[in-house]
């Protein structure tokens, strides 16, 4: 292995680990540094990203001949006035512009995606597709009735509304109870992921749990001596 | 405090939290070097996701779509790894798209590193079984573009170099995608659904992250995509399927280890909730009415 890919893989795993040391909870210097890289590092690659976009298609199209990129570049720059406090009106301009069609996007299509079709799968036959479907479909209309009824409030909540809005709290709390399962499940994916990456190949093994000694020991030293936060940034 | 005044109950309760985090690190790498092989079952989620890929046929074009960061890719790796194994085995043709400044380092994360010796077994080579368009899908306007005008939208790849005389000669509009393969950490890019799937019906299959899996399970309800893989346990399941281990696999010991681990935490975090502070937070607005 090249001795600069080896350097960069042992960096990621000891700036992956400084990362970590956030959920010390107190503030220390390696927190700091690894967090400013990154910000740093994703700024940059940010800058890059929208410089290939707009090589690739404004200014190769411009030298193909397609003259609409002309608007488009100069509604971009008319958002750099964004930085002068006089001129600064200017870059409303384009902002307008691309939420108005942001708005033409969303009425033409989002009314399909979330909301016709979400409520025509909804509304769909109860018997033709065995028990479990039926089940299913059940708890979905109902839950989806109950939850409406809870947030009704114009009208006292009493008789049947009160039924039917305590079942729809409890539908929600059950949501909300699969919703924390899905973050979990999705958090420990990432950082299982993570580890991984810093486990496999095998070679990165002592390195990677002599780092997280390392840093370990040292993040609680600087918390002991007092110097984590004072030269936390 | 002395010893007799340990209060169990109480401990519960108020324990540092921070052991819970040094108890999840040590539950992830133990098994990672010690591996215990715990047996995983395939969802029908996943089923369904293999069934989709299985519609497709030699030859047949693939948009796919990396709507993810360098961190949400550690979790969607399983199945990206295997998604993509299942293309290149079976001759698909890809063209691939970044929605994501960091979508430049997963190509070499991705094809360099995982997929390069399973491409050089399969001959699956850059320019003729896929492409890299770069960060050709970074909003709605673009993926309206790509999906009306694709000829006069998309003229070079990543590199810069022209694309013409490739397989991308055969599209038009979104109509000329066989499949959409998303992979994202969230919303992604919506509007491969609503100006690709919505206008052509072109059938898409997603990887998502468990924390946004509600809202692909609803698109998936209402037909908009057609399989869903869920998180790194999905990669893990089709691995299975396609019968190529891979990190999910060995993902799922410290994956199951850290699921028991936070029912532990949520059990005892709950007998602490009601033995104690509960029942103190009781007794003080009890003291202060009087």
């Amino acid at each position: 292995m090249e001795t600069w890919i080896f350097l960069s893989q042992i960096f990621q795993i000891f700036i992956a680990f400084c990362l970590f040391t956030t959920l010390y909870g107190k503030g220390n210097p390696l927190r700091s540094f690894a967090e400013y890289s990154y910000l740093a590092a994703g700024t940059a690659m940010s800058v890059m990203w929208a410089w290939n976009y707009i090589r690739d298609h404004a200014i190769i199209g411009l030298q193909a001949g397609e003259w609409i990129w002309i608007p488009a570049i100069i509604l971009g720059l008319m958002m750099w006035f964004r930085i002068h406090p006089k001129y600064s009106y200017i870059s409303r301009m384009p902002i307008a512009f691309t939420i108005g069609i942001g708005m033409g996007w969303t009425i033409r299509t989002n009314i399909f995606t979330q909301f016709i079709t979400q409520i025509s799968a909804t509304i769909v036959p109860l018997f033709d597709q065995g028990a479990m479907w039926l089940f299913e479909r059940t708890v979905i209309a109902v839950g989806i009735i109950t939850m409406m009824s809870f947030f009704i409030y114009t009208t006292e909540i009493k008789g049947p509304h009160l039924w039917s809005a305590t079942f729809g709290e409890y539908f929600m709390y059950l949501a909300f109870g699969a919703v924390f399962a899905g973050t979990f499940m999705g958090r420990l994916g990432l950082f299982v992921g993570h580890m991984q990456s810093y486990m496999f190949p095998v070679w990165k093994q002592p390195y990677t749990l002599g780092i997280a000694i390392l840093v370990f020991v040292v993040m609680l030293w600087l918390d002991r001596s007092g110097l984590g936060e004072k030269l936390s940034a | 405090m002395g010893k007799e005044d340990f209060n169990l109950l109480k401990w519960m309760a108020t324990y540092d939290k921070r052991w819970t985090y040094l108890l999840l690190f040590i539950l992830v790498l133990l098994p990672m070097i010690y591996p215990i092989g715990m047996p995983i079952s395939v969802s029908e989620l996943t089923k369904e996701y293999y069934e989709q890929l299985e519609t497709l046929e030699e030859g047949d074009i693939v948009l796919d779509s990396w709507s993810t960061e360098y961190s949400g890719y550690m979790e969607l790796k399983p199945g990206m790894i295997s998604s993509h194994k299942y293309f290149i085995k079976n001759g698909i043709k890809l063209f691939i798209c970044l929605g994501h400044p960091e979508g430049l380092a997963l190509v070499q994360a991705l094809l360099d590193e995982e997929l390069k010796s399973y491409m050089e077994k399969y001959d699956y080579t850059y320019g003729e079984d896929y492409i890299i368009l770069g960060t050709a899908l970074p909003n709605q306007a673009a993926t309206l573009a790509m999906a009306t005008d694709f000829q006069g939208s998309v003229k070079v790849d990543w590199k810069g170099d022209s694309i013409q005389g490739t397989f991308l000669d055969r599209i038009e509009t979104g109509a000329d995608i066989d499949m959409i393969s998303d992979y994202t950490t969230g919303a992604g890019n919506p509007g491969l659904i609503n100006h690709i799937v919505l206008t052509f019906g072109t059938p898409m299959i997603q990887n998502q992250i468990g924390v946004s899996l509600p809202g692909s399970l609803a698109n998936k309800d209402a037909g908009l995509i057609t399989g869903l893989l869920a998180s790194t346990r999905g990669g893990s399941e089709l691995e299975l399927l396609v019968n190529e281990p891979g990190p999910g696999l060995i993902a799922m010991d410290a994956f199951t280890l850290g699921h028991y681990l936070l029912i532990i935490f949520i059990v005892i975090g709950n007998i602490g909730y009601f033995g104690w502070a509960k029942r103190v937070s009781e007794e003080r607005e009890r003291t202060t009415i009087r």
